[in-house]
């Protein structure tokens, strides 16, 4: 045992060749992580060569090769793990190995959850509380992925913060059942469906489009999104008995983003039918106490209070940018090992209807809140995203509010001469006969 | 008889005529000819029968145990013939031996009462006539024997009873060194005393002598009876001794550091060993008779081993490693020759499995232990509250763990899923990998639907493929994710619901509608596989044996078909004197808009089904 490199001395990682991106072997101890950056300029390679090793709760297969770009995450040793890694931008000498803390509190609530799940048929339905960066999405991550493990469970992940992408481009809030293993190396999760076949089971979210970049730009526009969401996914849990068993995991906006009293707070869970809260890094014990006292009413007992997350970083806005960024691209291109065809289209400006939700901290000569008509000019579409509602071209703007969503465009170009303009579209063929609704999000190709 | 017959007949008469001495090897060969040759089993009797009645008494007891040997061991025919003329030879034979030999014919005349293997353990060896007779004489004989026995006694004087009573008094004093506290042998000490110290004092009748002598006699049988009783048993302690010292040995054995420092430890217990052995012989040659000594020899040794054995397996020493222990692992890996080679440097590097799969094995049971009587509704402490959330929970940390990882052992090489042990977890697993197989294909563009398609490229071969666009509320609401996890599911992702449908842009909020719309998909939904399979035989009239399908414009070549014999365009159908691909056509069906697609794709349903 002793002339195993490694074995005896861990948070020393041992590097069997110099240089940029060679090999390296690691071994990471039982209990730490591996907290790693790769720019969007850069790679990292990571293939396990024995032993445990995760990350945000979803397990790596030994002997695979992953390749991670611009992300930031950890890889968390369940047990000693020995892994090969290559990356041009990283130095083995400064590698940041360090020992996970709050990990054994995520077990304890998986299994808590776990208890609920076996004993009732109505599973938890934990709503996760959180300032910035303390780890609310990778809390609901890690769960999610600890509760498919043991038994064919498939929560539902409920995001409610339109600033984070997961399983849809960015501005939207989903709620998606987690019905098989999420892509380690996505920072959306996973993929939403495609036509073809994936390497891995693709998820069938439910996608609500608020399109405005911040809640408070529009809070009365967000609340109604969060209560069509709510609605969907309250029926669904209705209707598939599975999902109803295995709860619901509610990722909300930190708490900066909410309001003073925690109103918000308590329409969340009423919406959500939350029975369970845990808060994350709120240190402050007069906050979790008002916290708690606004919401056991709706909730009971089931509150907990966590430390923030040990394996989280300080992401900066830069960085979530970079993130929303990928979503956009992913939803049209897919990722490496999804490569996904969109269709461009040339359409004349008579051929398509965009609204676009009023922005209260412009808007503020009119006191009505209903989606106003936006005329078609480069100024205005160049590079949007848009949202294809279900509804039709010629419907009021109060059911494309309400309409279902059918996915997203990008527009290209707009061709003010020639009254054209390009339009990428996930699914090829004809534009579909729908009103769309611009969003404040921008992608140049 | 043929002439081998003869040559193997006179080999059996010359054998036959070396048994002049109680020789097993000889008895041995005669009894393989004998059965080996059945079909000269008269010649070899007649042979045998012969020889017992024309050689020299002394001789004719080995000539009777060959007949033995050979009966016991080939049965039938030989006691058929042999049974015929049993009686007279027997008789004639007990008449001219010595009384020692008369005792061993009697002897094994018991043994052929018995039942025997070679007559299927029912009956005895020969004929119950025969032994009857046998029996009847031998009583007979042996009330005559009685009486001559007593008239050839010597004319009892006193010294010869003195030496009698002498040698008794020596045989009372050996049983009581081992009996020291057995009254009646101290007794029977005492009347040998007197009765000498009689004898020598006053002239008994002659009748009284004879008398005397006669229980004298009675008296010393009874005594080496006993006496042998006695050594057979100390042979059996002997045994048991030895067992101990050779367990002891292996216990020593097993500590292979104490064995090679202490090699000599070894020494005096094989001297004593083969101390008890000698001894033992010894001893069982003073008892028994020497035909039956290899026999001893050979039960002792396999009584041992038995006993052997069996004491240690009772004492639960024996360790039978199961058919998947690492024991047999080690040794289907080392192979034999190195189980027996000592060379212990060289054994480790070459033989063990790399250090994480044995780290990996270990796990696997620890979590398998961990494990197996868990129930998470039952175990305490798993409530939602902080204190508990918020502490250390040993069940959660040694145990609940485990469920998450090594509970479920093999864990998928290609994405890292978890499988488990049970029926079920195992099939699952294979289906899991199937579709792993199937989905790679998928991606990487299948060669196979390529060719039959006549060189077509259409987008799910190549795996060109985009999102989907999302579900209206109706639509997943009612949808299971059943339809996209199972990997026993239809390989065309596309059927039915997993694809929104642009169809319905204002009943969006109607969910009867859309549930109907959804039924007709339903009805109308075909797999792929079938439409693959429809064809159309190349018409006469077709130019270049080739079509260009309407939808996709592309050309599709006629193929020869070696099952039907015949030029057919795969994947093709005729409509309306058109011809299309089968899968364009089913598409386009399926999503027109237009009020015509009921019709189509009632038409289509009845061509394809037809």
């Amino acid at each position: 045992m002793a002339s195993l490199p490694g074995i005896n001395d861990v948070s020393q990682p041992l590097v069997s060749a110099g240089g940029d991106d060679e090999l390296h072997r690691l071994v990471i101890k039982q209990g730490s992580e591996w907290k790693v950056e790769v720019s969007s300029d850069s790679r990292l390679n990571v293939k396990v060569k024995s032993g445990i090793a995760e990350i945000f709760g979803t397990e790596l297969a030994t002997g695979t090769e992953y390749t991670f770009k611009n992300y930031q995450f950890s890889i968390f040793a369940v047990e000693d793990v020995e892994l090969e890694w290559r990356c041009p931008q990283l130095d083995s000498e400064s590698l940041s190995i360090t020992a996970n803390t709050t990990a054994k509190y995520i077990y304890n609530l998986h299994f808590a959850l776990e208890k609920m799940r076996s004993s009732s048929f109505e599973g938890p339905r934990v709503l996760v509380i959180g300032d910035k960066n303390c780890g609310r999405t990778t809390l609901c991550r890690i769960l999610c992925s600890y509760a498919i493990k043991n038994k064919s469970y498939q929560p539902m992940y409920v995001n409610l913060d339109p600033q984070q992408a997961v399983f849809s481009p960015p501005g939207c809030l989903t709620a998606t059942p987690i019905s098989d293993i999420l892509d380690v190396e996505c920072s959306t999760w996973g993929q939403s469906m495609t036509s073809g076949a994936t390497p891995l089971h693709s998820k069938q979210p439910l996608v609500k489009n608020f399109g405005l970049e911040r809640i408070a730009q529009n809070k009365e526009l967000y609340l109604d999104v969060v209560e069509q969401l709510a609605q969907g996914t309250n029926d669904r849990i209705l209707n598939d008995s599975l999902v109803r068993r295995s709860g619901a995991l509610i990722d909300i906006p930190p708490l900066s983003e909410l309001d003073e009293d925690f109103n918000d707070l308590e329409f969340f869970a009423k919406k959500c039918k939350a029975n369970v809260v845990v808060m994350l890094g709120i240190t402050d014990n007069s906050t979790a106490e008002k916290i708690a006292n606004k919401l056991s009413p709706l909730t009971g007992s089931h509150i907990v209070s966590l430390p923030e997350l040990s394996g989280c970083l300080q992401a900066e806005d830069t960085y979530s940018r970079s993130l929303q960024r990928i979503a956009i691209r992913e939803y049209f291109y897919g990722t490496p090992k999804t490569v996904l065809s969109p269709y461009a289209i040339g359409v004349d400006f008579g051929d398509i209807m965009v609204y676009r939700p009023r922005n209260l901290l412009e808007d503020t000569e009119d006191q009505t809140n209903e989606f106003l008509p936006v005329t078609v000019t480069a100024n205005n579409l160049q590079h949007a995203l848009v949202a294809i509602t279900y509804a039709d071209k010629k419907a009021t703007p109060q059911i494309v509010q309400k309409a279902p969503l059918l996915g997203f465009g990008l527009i290209t170009e707009v061709n003010e001469k020639r009254n054209k303009l390009r339009i990428l579209l996930p699914v090829p063929g004809a534009l579909p006969n729908k009103a769309m609704v611009l969003t404040s999000y921008r992608y140049l190709e | 008889m043929d002439k081998e017959g003869e040559i193997i007949v006179r080999d059996f008469t010359s054998i036959l005529e070396e048994l002049t001495f109680n020789s097993r090897p000889i008895i041995t060969t005669l009894t393989k000819i004998a059965e080996e040759n059945i079909t000269y089993a008269q010649y070899f009797a007649d042979a045998l029968e012969a020889r017992i009645d024309k050689c020299p008494p002394n001789q004719k007891l080995c000539a009777f145990y060959a007949l033995d040997s050979i009966c016991k061991n080939a049965g039938s025919p030989y006691t058929i013939y042999f049974s015929r003329n049993l009686f007279t030879l027997y008789k004639k034979t007990y008449l001219l031996v010595d009384n020692g030999t008369r005792t061993k014919l009697i002897h094994m005349f018991k043994t052929w009462m018995d039942p025997n293997d070679s007559t299927g353990g029912l009956s005895p060896l020969f004929e119950r006539s025969a032994l009857e007779r046998i029996e009847q004489f031998l009583i007979k004989a042996s009330a005559l024997h009685q009486k001559n026995f007593q008239s050839m006694l010597p004319t009892p004087t006193v010294p010869l009873l003195t030496r009698e009573i002498d040698k008794l008094t020596t045989l009372t004093n050996e049983r009581l060194k081992s009996q020291p506290n057995d009254e009646k042998l101290k007794m029977k000490l005492v009347v040998l005393t007197q009765l000498k110290q009689e004898l020598h004092r006053e002239k008994l009748a002659s009748g009284a002598l004879k008398q005397l002598q006669l229980q004298l006699r009675q008296i010393f049988a009874q005594d080496q009876q006993y006496l042998q009783d006695i050594q057979r048993q100390n042979q059996q302690q002997q045994q048991r001794t030895q067992l101990q010292q050779q367990q002891q040995q292996q216990q020593q054995m097993s500590k292979p550091s104490a064995t090679s420092s202490n090699g000599s430890s070894f020494i005096p217990l094989f001297g004593d060993n083969s101390n008890t052995g000698a001894s033992l012989f010894g001893n069982s040659i003073g008892i028994v008779g020497p035909p039956n000594f290899q026999n001893l020899e050979r039960s002792n040794q396999l009584s041992r081993m038995q006993n052997l054995y069996q004491s240690l397996d009772s004492e639960g020493l024996i360790y039978k490693p199961p058919k998947e222990s690492i024991v047999t692992l080690y040794s289907k890996l080392a192979g034999d020759d190195n189980l027996t080679s000592n060379n212990a440097d060289r054994q480790p590097e070459k033989n063990l499995p790399p250090i994480p799969v044995l780290t990996g094995i270990l796990s696997d049971c620890k979590a398998y232990f961990a494990t197996v009587n868990v129930d998470i509704l039952n175990t305490p402490n798993l409530l939602l509250s902080q204190h508990i959330i918020t502490s250390d929970n040993p069940v959660v940390n040694s145990n609940l763990i485990h469920l998450l990882y090594r509970a479920k052992p093999y864990k998928c090489n290609i994405c890292g899923k978890r499988f488990g042990n049970n029926v079920q977890e195992k099939k699952a697993q294979a289906d899991h990998l199937d579709w792993h197989f199937r989905i790679n294909k998928r991606i990487k563009g299948s060669e196979i639907t390529a060719g039959s398609n006549g060189n077509t490229t259409n987008a799910t071969q190549k795996n060109i493929q985009s999102r989907n666009w999302y579900l209206q509320d109706s639509q997943w609401i009612t949808f299971k994710d059943d339809e996209i996890v199972s990997t026993t599911f239809s390989t065309n992702q596309n059927a039915k619901m997993t694809t929104a449908s642009l169809d319905d842009q204002t009943q969006y909020s109607s969910t009867t509608k859309t549930n109907e719309e959804k039924k007709n998909l339903g009805v109308f939904a075909i797999d792929e596989k079938v439409l693959l399979k429809k064809h159309v035989v190349v018409p006469e009239s077709a130019e270049d044996m080739s079509f260009k399908c309407p939808i996709c414009k592309e050309v599709v070549a006629g193929l020869y078909d070696e099952e039907l014999g015949e030029w057919v365009w795969r994947n093709a159908m005729e409509v309306d004197n058109k011809y299309f691909h089968a899968t364009c056509y089913y598409e386009a069906a399926r999503n027109s808009t237009k009020a015509g697609v009921q019709l189509d794709l009632e038409s289509l349903k009845h061509l394809v089904t037809e």
